[in-house]
């Protein structure tokens, strides 16, 4: 089994997911329909998506193995691979490698308390895990979502977010960063209001994936809310190329982004050495 | 076995070889280069070299290699049988072949068999030839069990003993080269290899003391050291693609129009795209954090990962580098501190 | 030497008196037959420095990675004339860059000797114009005349066109005609010229070592480094390799001082210059112009006048 070779995938279905449209949703099917049972993924796990001609990227799996059918990537345009992904239309084929690198610890997390932070459109695998745990709801405890956005038009998985809202086995808190007209969640950036919904560090683990400045503050909220360096997890992004260990540009230290995560816990970045 | 190859017969044995295997062996290229290439007779090669100016990995990690061809709604996958054919290295010096083993851990891994390097490398026999004379630039003796006569990897082995070559088969693979007409070593001949054997590993007292490194290198990492070090390095690829254990590849789509194929190029952690981000961040942006990251992977992360250093003390860093920016006293350097 | 002495001593009192913050010179190589780039930031290392015929980099290459800060460089002709380009294309600014000029006899080319001589060179020693090479068991004496790189051979410019401090007597300089390779290039049929560039580029690894020793390859993003558009790809295909040293020599086009370092640094020993040459050769030609000389000349590439030359209408 050749590990470069792609597969052909066709896009069933592109949705622009915010008002900037730099942010489009695809969902992809593959043409070989055996291939789709054959994909056993992860949440957290990514796939490198090829336009063919243009190249390679990897991007994480926003859709949950409990969900059949396409499955579904968010992608945000911001150089060769992600333009041309952006300029294709629903039928057009493309190619897929996957599922790659390491996922959510989801056997660590069952029957334990699940604090979810995301910042801007770095949502897209936090998705995957929180419809799998809502999925499997019994094995989870409590699930909190702490998401935030620019503006409101700005969220990721609007249609999800809006369910999650009425559902009661989920307590989720949106908020912007600046008042908006209509808005009538919560406004502050993501580790203020962290700090306000104070969820409780005791049987827990805390997810958080964003832009590097609101990780930065955030993790002093979760040390200060008793959340230790084990109990935190986040998935990094790196400039990729093979997505399976062996180009050699993706590590830190001594392990690969692609490989050894993209999924890590704080209690191992803290080992390694900051370049990334 | 220990058998003897006249020098004015080594030809011969060539030409036997060549009706069994496309041979590669170290050429004189037209622009007096030492380069290993394809031979197609005997008379091309040229066995007066310390060791060639490109390693021989390019044979089995080509610079350019192409993962697939693709049209609309095809990939088209390349045969396997085109890089299968029966190869054999001929005269590659032990440092290369214990480059070898090490590109293996990288690329015949149990989850992710990189089927490109692994067919061309399970199709290939090495006679390695030992270095009679290695150069003042050769450290390869401070790796473990390294030597410029060491046999690990080789499937036969070469010694030049003055008009004549010992060949030792250590393989079963070494066992059916085209063996069975020449005449045994006698005794004689095995002391005298033994002879020059000894005096070669004697040469070779550049001979770092590592076992502390890994240590050091791990607390290293915010060091001042690499200020200082990182200065005179032009961020080109010299070292990388000179070097028999660097085997970072980038992966591009050549297209055509609608046609097109995907390819996997050499590419060095020393140039500035290597980590650059669509964002525009760069985990490195500066030859800084580029020589910091070539001494930590080859001395630090590599070792972790697989208990071997990545470097075989070939010297052609050492020697090509066009600022003299020497690996032997950078780790030195370190060593020291 | 006395070069070398005074090399020292100016570094020195320029560090001390705090002029500047990194005195860029050469030091002791870890090979024979070569000296090594120094950054010297502290006034009790310059004896470190050396100068000798194997202080073949140029290092105005580095004045590009250094800006805002003060920087005293030891300079043969061909790399003060990299300052003085640098300045010009402001790049540098003149009055953070002290210039200590050396003049220059020509640096001696380790490849050809260790050609020449046959043995591994473990030590070497110059003196009064002869080179002394030792192997363990063998000694040569060259005449260093013998061995100059080619750049040097062809120089005009031994003497720093510009300096701060000049560390020893101005040689005479060379009448030699630094076309005189270029004009039996240009005389020969277009199919040969070709022939011997296809031949010439052959074994170019793409490493660009030829790019990072140049003083003037320093644009952010290197033509061959685009994505969009991706003017070539990053292979060893014949036509990429061959356009990327086109353009290369084209970019260069009356910029380059022909210091040689590209040819220097290439680990394949690539006869680089003959293209540079030929394009400087017809700036001078067309223009009347030859790059970093005069600090008040603008390059001609870079603008225009109703005086220039116009045989193409």
């Amino acid at each position: 089994m050749n590990p470069y070779l792609p597969r052909l995938a066709k896009i069933e279905k592109i949705k622009i997911e915010t008002e900037d449209k730099m942010l489009k949703t695809f969902e992809l099917s593959f043409l070989d329909e055996s291939e789709r049972k054959k994909f056993d993924f992860k949440p957290g796990q990514f796939c490198e998506i090829s336009v063919f001609g243009k190249g390679e990227a990897p991007f994480g799996i926003a859709s949950s193995p409990t969900e059949d059918g396409p499955i579904m990537f968010t992608v945000n345009k911001a150089g060769v691979v992600t333009t041309a992904l952006h300029n294709l239309y629903e039928g057009d084929i493309v190619g897929l490698r996957g599922p790659l690198g390491n996922s959510y610890p989801i056997e660590l997390f069952k029957g334990k308390n699940i604090v979810i932070v995301g910042g801007g459109f770095a949502f897209t695998t936090l998705r995957a895990l929180t419809v799998y745990m809502l999925d499997n709801r019994g094995e989870f405890g409590e699930i909190t979502v702490v998401y935030g956005a620019r503006t409101p038009g700005m969220f990721l998985y609007k249609e999800e977010l809006s369910d999650w809202e009425r559902r009661d086995d989920l307590k989720l808190y949106l908020t912007i960063d600046k008042p908006a007209e209509g808005w009538e969640g919560k406004v502050g950036l993501v580790p203020s209001v962290l700090e306000e919904v104070a969820p409780s560090s005791e049987d827990a683990f805390a997810v958080v994936c964003g832009p590097p400045i609101m990780i930065k503050f955030t993790l002093p909220v979760l040390d200060k809310l008793g959340f230790k360096p084990e109990q935190i997890y986040t998935s990094l992004e790196m400039r990729m190329k093979c997505g399976i260990g062996k180009c050699g540009r993706c590590n830190i230290g001594h392990l690969y982004v692609c490989k050894d995560g993209p999924v890590f816990s704080y209690a191992q970045l803290r080992e390694l050495p900051m370049e990334y | 076995m220990k058998k003897i190859i006249e020098k004015a017969k080594f030809a011969d044995f060539v030409g036997t070889l060549l009706s069994d295997y496309e041979v590669f062996a170290p050429v004189k290229n037209e622009n007096g280069l030492v380069l290993f290439s394809r031979i197609s007779s005997p008379e091309e090669i040229f066995l007066d070299f310390r060791n060639s100016k490109k390693p021989p990995k390019e044979f089995l990690f080509p610079q350019v290699e192409t993962l697939f061809e693709y049209e609309p709604g095809k990939v088209k996958v390349p045969s396997v049988e085109a890089i299968a054919q029966r190869r054999l290295f001929l005269c590659v010096r032990p440092c290369d072949v214990k480059s070898f083993l090490i590109l293996d851990e990288v690329f015949d891994t149990e989850e992710f068999q990189d089927v490109y390097y692994v067919t061309r490398r399970r199709n290939t026999t090495i006679l390695a030839m030992g270095c009679v004379d290695p150069p003042s630039t050769c450290f390869c003796t401070t790796f473990d069990e390294m030597g410029p006569f060491s046999r690990e990897g080789a499937d036969a082995f070469l010694v030049d003993i003055g008009d004549r070559f010992l060949i030792e088969t250590l393989t079963e693979r070494g066992e059916s080269l085209p063996l069975e007409s020449l005449p045994d070593a006698s005794d004689e001949d095995v002391q005298t290899a033994e002879d020059v054997e000894k005096k070669a590993v004697e040469k070779v007292d550049r001979k770092l003391e590592l076992s502390k490194l890994g240590e050091k290198l791990d607390g290293m990492f915010e060091s001042p050291f690499w200020d200082a070090l990182h200065e005179k390095c032009l961020t080109c690829g010299v070292c990388t693609y000179l070097c028999p254990t660097c085997h970072c590849f980038d992966i591009s789509d050549e297209a055509l129009d609608s046609k097109g194929r995907r390819v996997r190029n050499w590419d060095s952690c020393m140039f500035p795209l290597f980590t650059l981000q669509a964002s525009g961040h760069n985990p490195r942006p500066t030859s800084k954090e580029r020589m910091r990251q070539r001494i930590m992977h080859k001395f630090n992360y590599f070792y972790k990962n697989y208990g071997v250093y990545a470097c075989v003390g070939c010297g052609r860093c050492v020697e090509n580098c066009p600022v003299n920016l020497d690996i032997r006293k950078v780790l030195e350097g370190i060593l020291s501190l | 030497m006395e070069v070398e002495a005074k090399i020292r001593e100016k570094a020195k009192e320029l560090l001390e008196s705090k002029a500047v913050d990194v005195v860029i010179g050469f030091e002791k190589g870890t090979l024979p037959l070569r000296s090594t780039p120094a950054f010297i930031r502290d006034s009790s290392e310059t004896d470190r420095l050396v100068w000798n015929s194997f202080c073949e980099n140029n290092l105005a290459t580095y004045l590009n990675k250094l800006k805002g800060q003060k920087v005293a460089i030891v300079a043969k002709g061909c790399d003060s004339r990299s300052v003085v380009a640098l300045a010009v294309e402001r790049q540098i600014k003149r009055e953070d860059v002290f210039v200590i000029g050396v003049p220059c006899r020509g640096m001696l080319d380790r490849r050809r000797i260790e050609e020449a001589v046959g043995f591994e060179i473990l030590s070497a020693l110059e003196s009064d114009g002869k080179l002394v090479v030792k192997s363990v068991d063998s000694e040569r004496t060259l005449d260093r005349e013998d061995f100059l790189f080619p750049s040097c051979r062809s120089c005009r410019h031994r003497n720093p066109v510009i300096y701060d401090f000049l560390a020893g007597e101005k040689v005479e300089e060379s009448e030699v005609d630094e076309f005189e390779l270029v004009r039996e290039f240009e005389s020969k049929p277009p199919e040969e010229r070709w022939e011997y560039f296809k031949k010439a580029f052959e074994d170019c690894l793409r490493c660009y070592a030829c790019r990072e020793a140049c003083p003037f390859c320093y644009c952010e993003e290197c033509f061959v480094d685009s994505s969009r558009p991706k003017w070539i790809e990053k292979g060893l295909d014949e036509t990429d390799v061959q356009i990327w040293h086109i353009v290369r020599a084209y970019h260069h086009a009356g910029r380059c001082v022909d210091c040689g370092a590209c040819e220097r640094a290439c680990p394949m020993g690539i006869d680089l210059r003959f293209l540079t040459q030929k394009l400087n050769k017809d700036v001078k030609e067309l223009f009347g112009f030859e790059t970093g000389l005069d600090p008040s000349v603008q390059p001609p590439l870079s603008t225009f006048s109703l005086q220039d030359p116009d045989d193409f209408k």
